[in-house]
C-alpha cells in the first residue's frame, strides 16, 4: 500500500460535530426563517432503496441533513441464530442483495475459519470467479442506476443488458439468477457445468468493449463532468475516520484493498491492479468503479484458466462431519449413512469460538463477526455492512451542495439498504 | 394435422386488437385466449364501452416505483431490454403515486415501512391494482420474525401474488400478464372484492 | 502480542484462530482505544459488535435425536454441544474490531464485558465512525453509551419497545397456517 497522501481535497475535517452523522443548520451561514425542511421519504425515485433523508434547504442549497434508515431492517441476525448452520447460509445473500455472492462467501468463510476446514483449490477458484463476476454485476447495477438518476437514462438499458449476461452465468453455475446459495461450507455445492468456462470467456471478451462504450458515453461528457466533478468531496483522513472502504476510500487517494493487502481465497495468486484516484469526488468514484470492472475481468480470466487446469478435481472438502457424503457412498458405507443422517437432521456443529472475517465486497469492507458455542446453530452473527458505514458519511459529503448534487453524492456512496439495515 | 379452431377474425376482441403472448403457447392456439376472456366477460356481463375502457386500461398500466429489496432488482430487470416490459405499455414507472396505476410491492415490508406503503397506496387514484412480488411481499417469505410484515395483503388489498425468491423476470411478467387479463376480463380491482383494507 | 502490553486498561489478551483479542476494563475503554489509535496506528474502526450471552452453555440441540433418558452432553460423540463451553464473565460483550490501514495491516479486537444496566463510554471522539454502530448496539441489545449525543433507535421504529437481539426477546412472527388445516 502506498503512503497516505496529504489532505489536499479540503483543509481540516468536515465531519460534523457533536453528531458525525447529522449536519445541523449553521445559523451564521443561513437565516433560519429561510430553511425549508424537505423529506426524501423512504419511497423516492432515486433507486437506492428505502433510504430516508431529511434535508434542510436554504433555497436550493443543502444546509442540513440527516439520514434515517431502518425501513428494511429484516432481523437477519436474529433469524440466523434460530436456524442450523446449513440453513442460515440461505439468509446471507439477501442482506446485500446486489452483491449476493459476496455475502454468502463471507459467511461461509467465517464458518470455515471456525471449523478450520481446508477448501479444495477448485472450489476456491470457482468462488473467486463468481465473486469477481458479482463485482462486475454490482458495479453495473450501480452505474446503471446512478447514471439514470443523473439523467444519462440510456445507460440503464446498456448496463442491465450486460448484467443479464452475468446472471446467465450465475444461472448456469448455481441454478438461479440471484441468491444462488452456491457457496457451501467446505467448497461449492455442485461442480461447475462443463461449458461454464467457455461461456464465461465469451463474456470476458465482450465486457471490456462494453466498459469502453460506457466510458465513451460518460467520461468526457460535459453534463456528466459538470454534475460529478467536485461534488461530494471527502478527504482521506475523514474517510478513514468515518470507516469508509472500497471505492469510497480509494477515490480519496488511500490505496487500500483487502484483496491485495489482506488476501483471502487465492487473491495473492492472481495479477490485478487496484485503481486509486485522489480527487475525492463523485467523478473519481465513478472512475474507480469503471477501472474495477476491467480489473475484475482480468481476474476472472485468470480464474477461468485455473478452473480449466483443475477440471475433474473435487469441489468440496472431504470432511464427512461437515460435508454431505456423495450419494453413491450411502449404499455401501454405514459411516457415510450416519454422517448423512446427522448432517441433514441436526446439522453439523462448529467448534466454540469467535471470529471476524472481512472481504472486499463491491461496496467495501464487508465483515462477519461470528460467535459459536459449539452447537448446531450460530450463537451470534453480526455483519459489518459497508453500506451502513458509507451512509454515515452522508452528512460530511453534502456540505455546500445543491439539491441536485445531493442525488449524485448519495448515489456515489453506493448504499444498498438491505445491507445497511440488515 | 387439421386445426379445428375457429378463425381469430370471428372474435370481437381480436378485432379490437387484443394480442396475448399466450396465443403463442403450443397447446393454446390462436383463439383460445380470446375465448377465455370472452367467457369471463360474458360471465360478468360487460358492456362494449366497459370492454373498451378495460382494454385501454390494461394496455397502459403505469407501475409505481416501490422497489424495496432484492425483488426490486429483478423488477428493474424487466424494464431492461431483454425482458422489455415496454411491450405491454408499462415502461413508464411513475415515482408519483398520483400518476401510477399499479403498485408492485417488490421486497420485504417491515413494520417501519408499512405506514409509508399504506400512504403511497392511499395516494394512488382509483382504479389501482397491487401485485405482491416475491415471497416476502406475499407472505413474509423466509423472515417469520418480529420486524417483517407477514404478507403485504395485511395492509393493502392485493390482486396478484407472484411467488419466488426473487421471482425471475419472466415470472413477474406472467403475473403482470395475468393482471392484464383480469383487467381485460372485467374483474374488479382487489379493493372492491376484498374485505381487507378498502 | 506482547506489544499490546503497554495499552492501558488491558485485562487479558487472547489469541485464537489467528486473531488477537484484548479484553479491557470498561472504565478505561476510551483510554485504551486512544492509545491504540495514536501509538499503534489503528486508524480504522471496522465494526462494533455486541453480543448477548444469556443462556450460554444451556442451549438445546436443534435436532431431533434423543433418548428416553435424556442426553449427557459431556459424553464424546453425543449430539449437540461438543462440550459445555466455559461460562462468560458477564452478560454482554462489546467487541470493537480495529484495523490498521497501512503498509503493515493488522486487525485487532478490543472487547469489553458488561452486565445489563451498565454502560460504556462512547468512542465518537476517538473514531467518528462509532456513531451509528453504537446506536445499533443500543437499539438491538440495549447497551447504553455515555456521551453519545444522539443515542436513539436506528433500525427499529422510534417507539419500539424492547431490544430485539437480546436472547430473552422472542423471534416473533406468526405461526404458519396450512391450507388443509381448519
Amino acid at each position: 500500500m502506498a503512503t497516505l497522501p496529504s489532505t489536499r481535497i479540503y483543509e481540516g475535517t468536515r465531519i460534523p460535530s457533536p453528531v458525525p452523522t447529522i449536519l445541523e443548520v449553521d445559523p451564521e451561514k443561513h437565516r433560519l426563517e429561510d430553511i425549508l425542511r424537505v423529506n426524501f421519504g423512504p419511497n423516492h425515485p432515486s433507486t437506492h432503496g428505502v433510504l430516508r433523508l431529511v434535508v434542510d434547504l436554504d433555497g436550493e442549497t443543502v444546509a442540513g441533513i440527516r439520514a434515517i434508515i431502518g425501513y428494511l431492517h429484516t432481523g437477519f441476525e436474529k433469524n440466523m441464530e434460530h436456524k442450523s448452520w446449513w440453513k442460515s447460509v440461505t439468509y446471507a445473500p439477501r442482506i446485500d442483495y446486489v452483491s449476493f455472492h459476496a455475502n454468502e462467501l463471507l459467511y461461509v468463510l467465517a464458518i470455515e475459519k471456525l471449523l478450520e476446514i481446508e477448501v479444495p483449490r477448485r472450489a476456491t477458484w470457482a468462488r473467486m470467479a463468481l465473486a469477481e463476476l458479482n463485482r462486475i454485476h454490482s458495479h453495473l447495477v450501480w452505474l446503471g442506476t446512478s447514471a439514470l438518476e443523473l439523467g444519462a437514462i440510456s445507460l440503464f438499458w446498456y448496463c442491465f443488458d450486460d448484467r443479464d449476461q452475468i446472471l446467465d452465468l450465475f444461472e448456469m453455475a448455481g441454478g438461479t439468477r440471484m441468491h444462488t446459495r452456491y457457496v457451501q461450507v467446505g467448497g461449492i455445492a455442485e461442480d461447475l457445468p462443463p461449458d461454464f468456462t467457455r461461456e464465461a470467456r465469451k463474456f470476458c471478451d465482450a465486457m471490456p468493449k462494453s466498459v469502453d462504450e460506457y466510458e465513451a458515453i460518460l467520461d468526457r461528457n460535459a453534463i456528466w463532468l459538470e454534475r460529478t466533478v467536485g461534488v461530494g468531496l471527502l478527504s482521506a483522513d475523514d474517510a478513514l475516520a468515518l470507516a469508509q472502504s472500497g471505492p469510497m476510500l480509494r477515490s480519496t487517494g488511500v490505496d487500500w484493498d483487502l484483496r491485495r493487502d489482506m488476501p483471502y481465497l487465492a487473491y495473492d495468486e492472481v495479477d490485478f491492479d487496484v485503481p486509486v484516484y485522489g480527487g475525492g469526488d463523485v467523478y473519481d468514484r465513478y472512475r474507480v468503479h469503471m477501472d474495477e470492472m476491467r480489473e475484475s475481468v482480468r481476474i476472472v480470466r485468470q480464474c477461468l484458466d485455473r478452473l480449466d487446469e483443475t477440471d475433474g478435481e473435487p469441489w468440496i472438502a472431504d470432511d464427512r462431519k461437515v460435508v454431505l457424503p456423495p450419494r453413491h457412498e450411502l449404499h455401501t458405507s454405514m459411516e457415510s449413512l450416519i454422517h448423512h443422517f446427522k448432517i441433514v437432521t441436526e446439522g453439523f456443529t462448529v467448534p466454540e469460538g469467535e471470529v471476524y472475517v472481512a472481504i472486499e465486497s463491491p461496496r467495501g469492507e464487508n465483515g462477519c463477526y461470528l460467535v459459536s458455542d459449539g452447537g448446531a446453530r450460530p450463537w451470534r452473527v453480526k455483519f459489518r455492512a459497508p453500506s451502513f458505514a458509507a451512509l454515515q458519511a452522508t452528512a460530511t459529503i453534502v456540505q455546500g451542495l445543491l439539491i441536485a448534487d445531493l442525488i449524485a453524492a448519495g448515489g456515489s456512496l453506493d448504499p444498498v439498504m438491505g445491507d445497511a439495515d440488515r | 394435422m387439421k386445426r379445428e379452431l375457429p378463425l381469430v377474425s370471428d372474435r370481437p376482441l381480436a378485432k379490437a386488437g387484443l394480442q396475448s403472448e399466450r396465443v403463442l403457447w403450443p397447446e393454446r392456439g390462436p383463439g383460445v385466449f380470446e375465448r377465455e376472456v370472452e367467457e369471463m366477460e360474458d360471465a360478468l356481463l360487460l358492456t362494449t364501452v366497459e370492454k373498451a375502457v378495460a382494454w385501454a386500461q390494461s394496455n397502459s398500466v403505469w407501475p409505481d416505483t416501490f422497489g424495496l429489496a432484492c425483488c426490486a432488482i429483478e423488477m428493474m430487470s424487466i424494464v431492461s431490454s431483454r425482458y422489455d416490459i415496454a411491450r405491454f405499455g408499462m415502461e413508464r414507472f411513475s415515482s408519483s403515486p398520483r400518476q401510477a396505476d399499479l403498485l408492485i410491492v417488490s421486497g420485504r415490508v417491515t413494520h417501519k415501512m408499512a405506514p409509508p406503503l399504506r400512504q403511497v397506496y392511499d395516494q394512488m387514484l382509483e382504479p389501482k391494482w397491487v401485485i405482491a412480488m416475491g415471497a416476502c411481499a406475499s407472505s413474509g417469505g423466509m423472515f417469520n420474525n418480529y420486524t417483517i410484515l407477514q404478507g403485504v395483503d395485511k395492509i393493502v388489498p392485493v390482486d396478484i401474488h407472484v411467488p419466488g425468491c426473487p421471482p425471475r423476470p419472466e415470472a413477474l411478467m406472467e403475473g403482470i400478464v395475468r393482471l392484464h387479463e383480469k383487467i381485460r376480463g372485467g374483474v374488479p380491482p382487489a379493493y372492491e372484492i376484498r374485505g381487507v383494507a378498502e | 502480542m506482547s506489544s499490546y502490553a503497554a495499552v492501558p486498561g488491558v485485562v487479558e489478551t487472547r489469541e485464537s484462530f489467528g486473531e488477537t483479542t484484548l479484553v479491557v476494563d470498561p472504565a478505561r475503554l476510551v483510554e485504551a482505544c486512544t492509545a491504540l489509535r495514536d501509538e499503534h496506528g489503528f486508524n480504522f474502526l471496522s465494526d462494533i459488535a455486541a453480543a448477548d450471552y444469556l443462556g450460554w452453555g444451556e442451549q438445546d440441540v436443534a435436532g431431533y435425536i434423543g433418548t428416553a433418558g435424556g442426553r449427557d452432553i459431556h459424553m464424546p460423540g453425543s449430539q449437540g454441544l461438543a462440550r459445555v463451553p466455559d461460562p462468560k464473565p458477564k452478560r454482554f460483550s462489546v467487541s470493537y474490531h480495529l484495523l490498521r490501514v497501512s503498509d503493515d495491516p493488522v486487525r485487532l479486537r478490543v472487547q469489553a464485558w458488561l452486565d445489563d444496566g451498565e454502560s460504556l463510554e462512547s468512542l465518537i471522539p476517538v473514531w467518528p465512525a462509532a456513531d451509528w454502530f453504537e446506536r445499533e448496539a443500543y437499539d438491538m441489545l440495549g447497551i447504553r453509551f455515555e456521551g453519545h449525543a444522539n443515542l436513539v433507535r436506528i433500525l427499529m421504529p422510534e417507539d419500539w419497545e424492547g431490544h430485539p437481539l437480546r436472547k430473552d426477546y422472542p423471534l416473533g412472527g406468526e405461526p404458519v397456517r396450512f391450507s388443509d388445516e381448519d
